[in-house]
């Protein structure tokens, strides 16, 4: 189930981390996905019958000049998205059966604008404008999270931990070969 | 005379087709929205387009196979068709100039970038 806890890793599981930027999926049992998040939100898709899991892992930054109207990227944001949810699809799962969790957005420097929250709030919307399913969130407040997913059981650990162990609060800027480029054939 | 460029977006995204209803409807477009292929074919045979602009991942339909469709009759065998994907892999860039597509764009798309690709390809 995709709301219970799960045990810690026994022999013959692979964890691989989830970096700022990534979206992966798989439906390989012996996978582990893993991530410590302050500001960032990660995104943990489960397909139940595929048996089909995914995470992403973000922090939005404010949108580029003349692309005004929201607080945070939301062209990169829906990219990021769009990227696992086609990691998901690629493996199987259907996107009327996704189901997420949301974790991290916490405002961890006090004396910062509240970024967490921002990309907690566009992670919200962005899933309720898809029409997934939302199961679990555990967003906001000022500790760092730790989160392990495993993505054919859809089951998750968490935990906060010491806000050091947590990636700095580096935005999410787009990726250099990601400007929207056009070519015409 | 001038008269408003019609698109149709194909996108079975509502996040992205909200994204750009946005960038071109601001922009004086007639935007309309379909949220896959088949969805497009059944909105292509009542109405008339300038420019289609879709997505490749699809459900029903995806991005290639309509393409195809359009191009296999005479009505939309000159119409522009601008790809808009995450997908950034040559062979799938290949196969869309293959199947007839007239672009190919990259997300997270640029506004200013994509409006200038529509102007250019609808004059």
């Amino acid at each position: 189930m995709f709301h219970k806890p799960i045990f810690p890793p026994t022999g013959g599981v692979e964890r691989v981390t989830v970096m700022q930027g990534q979206a992966l999926a798989s439906a390989d049992k012996t996978i582990e996905y893993s991530t410590v998040l302050g500001s960032c939100v990660a995104t943990c898709l489960f397909d139940p019958e595929a048996r089909v899991g995914g995470m992403n892992h973000f922090l939005l930054a404010e949108p580029p000049a003349g692309l005004g109207g929201s607080s945070v990227d939301e062209h990169y944001g829906v990219y990021l998205m769009e990227l696992l949810v086609n990691e998901m699809l690629t493996k199987g799962a259907r996107k009327a059966r996704l189901k997420a969790h949301l974790y991290g957005g916490a405002n961890v420097n006090r004396n910062m604008m509240k970024i967490g929250s921002m990309n907690a709030d566009f992670a919200r919307k962005f899933l309720a404008n898809e029409g997934i399913a939302l199961m679990r969130e555990d967003l906001g407040g000022t500790q760092a999270r730790r989160v392990d997913f495993r993505p054919v059981s859809g089951q998750v650990r968490l935990r906060t931990v010491e806000d050091r162990l947590a990636p700095p609060v580096q935005p999410s800027a787009r990726p250099a070969r990601s400007l929207g480029d056009v070519e015409l054939f | 005379m001038t008269t408003t460029t019609r698109i149709l977006t194909v996108d079975d995204s509502p996040s992205m087709r909200a994204l750009l209803n946005h960038a071109l409807s601001t922009q004086g477009f007639d935007v309309s929205q379909a949220e896959d292929g088949m969805a497009a074919l059944d909105w292509l045979a009542m109405n008339e387009v300038d420019v289609v602009i879709t997505d490749i991942n699809m459900p029903r339909l995806d991005g290639f196979g309509l393409i195809e469709r359009l191009r296999e009759g005479s009505r939309h065998r000159d119409r522009p068709i601008l790809v808009l994907t995450t997908e950034s892999s040559e062979e799938k860039k290949a196969r869309a100039r293959a199947a007839g597509a007239t672009g190919w764009i990259v997300k997270p798309f640029d506004p200013a970038k994509l409006v200038a690709a529509v102007r250019r390809v609808s004059h």
